[in-house]
């Protein structure tokens, strides 16, 4: 009995990892940093995180962005080593994209962008949510 | 009385600049910068250019937009920081909206 206890119990906390929801845009403050730097921290510690985009957070994912011309050092650069992390889970809210007229051309591969049911889906199947 | 409106923060995330075109006048003038560079990309924009035709003045700082990889329209005038400051003694008031 105990034995299953157990057994479900790691089930829940290794199932699905971690989810961090992104939803602030990247340069006027440091949610998206901080964000990523959780991210990071549990990759190099090999704990399964995915990634979603969401509102005003997709902005964080888009091309040709340059956060040297407002003199602040540009995290966004960083988002190129989440394969060398082991992050390949990257969700993007479709409707987000659309309601910024933003295409999906990402400064990064390997971006998922889902409709809103199939993103809702996916953050559902995390134990640990985190919101920046 | 004419007013210099600083929008600074994203119509998709906030309602402050609903509520900055709420109270607009004819004379007044509105600057984009910070995260209100992304209202360019709004609809409430493109209803705002409609209904004023080319009587309200419009800025966006160039530099903010280009970091964020925003394509400035052809009818809002592209300026520096140092500019803004210039434009604040061409106006009675500014309002900050943040």
């Amino acid at each position: 009995m105990t034995m299953i206890d157990t057994q479900v119990c790691s089930n829940v906390e290794d199932g699905n990892g971690l989810a961090i929801i992104n939803s602030k845009a990247p340069f006027s403050s440091a949610y998206g940093k901080d964000a990523l730097d959780i991210a990071l921290i549990f990759g190099s510690f090999e704990q399964k995180v995915s990634l979603f985009f969401q509102g005003d957070g997709v902005y964080q994912l888009i091309d040709n962005q340059d956060g040297s011309l407002l003199s602040i050092k540009d995290y966004l650069k960083t988002f190129a080593a989440f394969e060398f992390y082991d992050i390949e889970d990257i969700y993007v809210c479709h409707q987000s994209l659309a309601n910024r007229e933003l295409d999906e051309s990402f400064h990064i591969e390997g971006v998922n962008v889902l409709q809103s049911i199939e993103f809702s889906e996916a953050l559902n199947q995390h134990a640990h949510i985190l919101r920046f | 009385m004419t007013t210099l409106h600083l929008v600074r923060q994203s119509a998709f995330a906030t309602n402050d600049f609903a509520q900055c075109l709420s109270v607009l006048a004819h004379q007044d003038a509105i600057v984009f910068m910070d995260d209100g560079c992304y209202n360019l990309k709004h609809s409430l924009l493109n209803s705002l250019i409609e209904r004023i035709d080319n009587s309200l003045a419009l800025y966006v700082i160039a530099n903010h937009a280009k970091a964020r990889a925003i394509e400035t329209l052809v009818t809002i005038n592209k300026v520096s920081m140092t500019e803004v400051v210039e434009l604040t003694f061409n106006y009675n008031k500014v309002i900050t909206w943040q």
